[in-house]
């Protein structure tokens, strides 16, 4: 332990790593309520104005709906299936176990940049890439979505009673009606919270988005990333704040759910 | 679905059950042996072919792509100056994360859950949103440069080089590497650590001695992950660095989507990967090396 | 109710053989413990008869019925396992109704028999609480009350009360029987404590490294083992080693270290075989060696000693006799606590608690002998 006179130093130490993690996060919300075009103290005044005009502009919605829309997609079926990957990963893996692990977890491993390049030049190969877009997004975005499913879900199967579903058998339910009635209500929490992270996670993707989005589908970090470069108003404050609320959201219903600790500290 | 139930049915005759169970899996190993192993082994087969200004690539083998980027000393410039990022970006990660880690690693149990929240909630906002963030306070007539106006001071150059990628690479970066340290600081008993001073070592010896080494696997979980992360990351510096700073990944970009170089594109991308992972092995050995000097 | 029957049941997991060979029968409405050291393969055994496992040979019979290759849910086996398994997300009730579900059971139907086995197992009023808001006895009961409310053929217990507090478990000994009794119903009963195997089973079968090594009622396990493995393992006994001198037609005489010891003995063990002697401490009597002339002592099993250490144990004293020939006798008894450490003394017991088995093949008996527990 800490003697008392270091453990303040630490303790103010942390508190200043604190502020400096959550400044830029804060600023932006700031300046989504400003009234002003530009940030500055004392600050204008509390105001509406850019929300309106995030609201007005046709390219920002048309991308805010794109991107929910495909992280909803996304998080369907990356949930899905990665939930029962992650029961065959606990369960029943022999052999492939360590690879199969080492694979679903890859796509977070690697850059996402080299992912996003190898998808390009990949789908031009197969004769995708003609379709509009959406379905190779869908495709990029599950592979980075799917980790965070294994993760938090394996996390909890894991620790699963086996024997809670052998009572279940030996109460004379078959192996379906036990997953439905006695595994599914108890990993629930875990399946949701994995649900969270992968709509999360593909609302915020860049990487992979720079390289597969096509015109007509634009998700909205591809869209804020070509605004920030040219122009620079708080209509962009105004998506950051949809996406710290959204963030919040996640971080409570997670607490909440699988608790923080036990999902990234093991 | 039915046939899973049929397997089941009669447990242990193998074949049909085990092959049943396997469905569970075949959707995710599907999806990552067509769309993540297949794309890189097409992307190493691509590096190898010829450019071509009229089609995506010709099919002619060649290993040009990979000889010229090797003898070409702007990319090579590029090259270093990306590593160079990337190491003191992870440095300067570490030494800002590892008392963080420390803090929330030994908080009192009911505190714990808050601070969590306090170091993940900036992970799952968007990179592109924090980078905004910081724009708006580094930029030259951002939030910090008013108030050193306002004090009389000089403005200083915060973005738009090596400085502003750094702040914000290390801002982006300190959530991963403080999870990566607080588990192992988690899993000391701090008994150790009392053992320690009641035998009389002071407040820095018992850290530098029984501490920092029980934590040195999340230290090099950490360091590994935050490099990588540092050198292949693509918006803050092309946002923060506004396109003077030039990395890797930014040129990698630009040839593709922009000089439509696929082959080029992916064997400079194919090469870097392995200069990284070349970087990651020395390093390991390093720390081997230091872990038995006899050695 | 139907009997249960293993027919050389044999499970391998990779090369470890857990059970191997094992055929036992359980009459109809009785209770047989499987009892053994932790991994002697009979959690495996009631796992297999479940249904959990697989056997890699062998036959499961219950009744007529061959359930070796049916699936657990249509054994219709009442099972209590060791650690409950109630579903935390379903309360008391709930829990006690699942099984009924399963077998499509009208829900006024439901409602009836829950309700009437929650009072039978009393825990009527508890049937809205969730099983963390239920302590380990009611737990415990809710657990049973699961298992039987389905009217199983058969009921399984896993170490059904390992996880108790000492005093609650002896309670549970007693309520557990009643409920068999009352129900009448077959049972086999996971135990690794003799006390609770002997208190509750009509016959006990002793496993050791996956074999059945005996397979006798309580008193026979207790009073006439088969082997000295068995011996040592049931209860506190002194094992003294030696060779057969001579038998007629009910006593032996056994030569040991410490002497000759006259007692009765497994059949089949005739002079000149190594036997293994065992004689239970609270069947020996202690003596001060002070009184009478020195030879008075000798006489058939009566061994002179010196009192290497005393314990007391509350009710009883515990004593460590050091008789000679590198052998020293554990004693225990009300009566004796006089003598201290260092005092001489006579031990003496009667011919018929003497009893001598054949010793076990490579393994010195003599080191596990009473100084175990």
């Amino acid at each position: 332990m800490v003697k008392s006179g270091e453990r303040r130093w630490l303790a103010l130490a942390a508190a200043v790593l604190y502020v400096f993690l959550l400044a830029p996060v804060v600023i932006v919300v700031i300046a989504a309520l400003n009234s002003g075009t530009y940030l500055r103290f004392p600050p204008e005044g509390l105001s509406l104005r850019w929300f309106q005009s995030f609201a007005h502009s046709r390219t920002m919605v048309r991308s805010f709906k794109f991107s929910v829309e495909l992280a909803a997609i996304v998080t369907a079926i990356a949930t899905v299936i990665g939930t029962t990957a992650s029961l065959w990963l606990v369960r029943f893996s022999g052999r492939f176990r360590t690879v199969m692990r080492l694979m679903m977890i890859a796509p977070i491993a690697v850059p996402g940049i080299l992912t996003g390049i190898a998808l390009l030049i990949y789908f031009y190969a197969i004769g995708w890439g003609k379709s509009g877009g959406l379905w190779e997004l869908v495709v990029g975005h599950t592979l980075i979505c799917i980790p965070y499913v294994v993760l938090i879900v394996s996390a909890v199967l894991v620790r699963f009673d086996r024997s809670l579903e052998e009572a279940a058998r030996n109460l004379g339910a078959g192996p379906l009606v036990t997953f439905r009635r006695v595994t599914l209500p108890l990993i629930k929490g875990a399946v949701i919270s994995g649900a969270i992270f992968a709509f999360v996670t593909s609302y915020d993707e860049f990487n992979i988005s720079l390289l597969l989005h096509g015109i007509g589908t634009v998700p909205l970090p591809i869209e804020l990333f070509d605004y920030l470069r040219f122009s620079f108003d708080p209509t962009l404050a105004v998506a950051g704040t949809i996406s710290i609320a959204m963030a919040v959201l996640v971080v409570l219903i997670t607490e909440r759910l699988v608790g923080l600790e036990a999902l990234y500290l093991g | 679905m039915a046939v899973l139930a049929r397997g089941e049915i009669a447990p242990g005759r193998a074949p049909a059950r085990d092959a049943a169970r396997h469905l569970l899996v075949a959707p995710v190993a599907v999806l990552l042996f067509g769309f993540f192993v297949l794309p890189y082994l097409n992307l190493l087969v691509i590096s190898t072919m010829t450019p071509s200004p009229t089609a995506a690539y010709l099919r002619i083998f060649t290993l040009s792509n990979y000889t010229r980027i090797a003898g070409d000393a702007f990319t090579w410039g590029v090259i270093l100056h990306t590593l160079e990022i990337g190491v003191l970006t992870t440095v300067i990660a570490l030494a800002v994360s590892y008392p963080l880690a420390y803090h929330l690693a030994r908080a009192p149990r009911a505190r714990k859950g808050l601070l969590m929240a306090l170091v993940i909630s900036p992970l799952l906002v968007g990179v592109l949103i924090r980078t905004y963030g910081w724009m708006i306070l580094l930029q030259d007539t951002g939030l910090i440069n008013q108030a050193l106006a306002a004090l009389g001071l000089r403005a200083l150059p915060l973005m738009y080089n090596d400085l502003g990628v750094m702040i914000g690479l290390v801002h982006v970066f300190i959530p991963f590497m403080v999870l990566a340290i607080a588990g192992p600081i988690r899993g000391i008993d701090p008994e150790l650590e009392l053992a320690a001073r009641s035998l009389g070592a002071g407040f820095w010896r018992t850290f530098w001695r029984v501490t920092f080494p029980l934590s040195v696997p999340g230290v090099v979980a950490g360091t590994i992950l935050v490099f990588v992360l540092t050198i292949s990351s693509y918006v803050i510096p092309s946002l923060l660095g506004g396109f003077k700073v030039l990395t890797v990944p930014i040129l990698v970009i630009r040839t593709i989507t922009e000089l439509f170089n696929w082959p080029g594109g992916s064997a400079f991308a194919i090469l870097f990967f392995a200069i990284t992972i070349a970087v990651l092995w020395a390093y390991l050995r390093a720390l081997g090396r230091a872990a038995h000097p006899a050695a | 109710m139907a009997e249960i029957r293993l027919r050389g049941l044999t499970k391998h997991f990779g090369e470890v053989a857990a059970v191997s060979g094992l055929t036992l029968e359980a009459a109809s409405g009785e209770l047989v413990a499987l009892l053994g050291p932790s991994g002697c393969g009979k959690t495996t055994t009631l796992r297999m008869v479940a249904g959990f496992e697989t056997p890699t040979a062998g036959r499961i019979m219950l009744g007529e019925r061959d359930v070796t290759e049916v699936a657990p849910e249509r054994r219709n086996c009442g099972m209590v396992f060791q650690h409950y398994a109630l579903f935390p997300h379903l309360t008391a009730a709930q829990n006690v109704a699942f099984g009924l579900e399963m077998r499509q059971v009208s829900r006024s139907e439901i409602a009836r028999r829950v309700a009437a086995i929650l009072e039978r197992v009393g825990l009527g009023g508890l049937e809205g609480r969730f099983p963390r808001q239920l302590s380990g006895g009611q737990q415990q009961r809710t657990a049973l009350a699961r298992a039987l409310v389905i009217n199983p053929s058969v009921l399984l217990l896993d170490e059904p009360l390992a996880n108790l507090d000492a005093k609650l478990r002896e309670e549970m000994r007693f309520y557990i029987r009643s409920l068999q009794r009352e129900f009448g119903i077959t049972t086999l009963y996971v135990t690794h404590d003799q006390a609770e195997a002997l208190v509750l089973a009509d016959r006990v079968a002793v496993m050791m490294d996956g074999v059945l090594r005996q397979f006798d009622a309580p008193e026979e396990i207790y009073h006439r083992p088969r082997s000295a493995a068995v011996a040592a393992f049931i209860g506190l006994t002194n094992l003294l080693p030696g060779r057969v001198a001579s038998r007629s037609k009910d006593a032996l005489v056994v030569e040991t270290p410490a002497g000759h010891v006259r007692g009765r003995g497994v059949t089949g063990l005739g002079p000149g075989a190594r036997a293994v002697v065992s004689i239970r401490p609270e069947h020996i009597d202690l003596d001060g060696d002070a009184a009478g002339p020195p030879d008075s002592a000798d006489g058939p099993n009566r061994l002179r000693g010196v009192v290497a250490e005393r314990t007391f144990l509350g009710a009883i004293t515990d004593f460590r006799i050091d008789v000679g020939g590198g052998v020293l006798v554990r004693v225990q008894g009300r009566g004796s606590a006089a003598h201290r450490a260092g005092d001489r003394v006579v031990v003496s017991f009667a011919e018929d608690t003497a009893w001598a088995v054949p010793a076990d093949e490579g393994r010195p008996a003599a080191d596990r002998a009473a100084g175990e527990r």
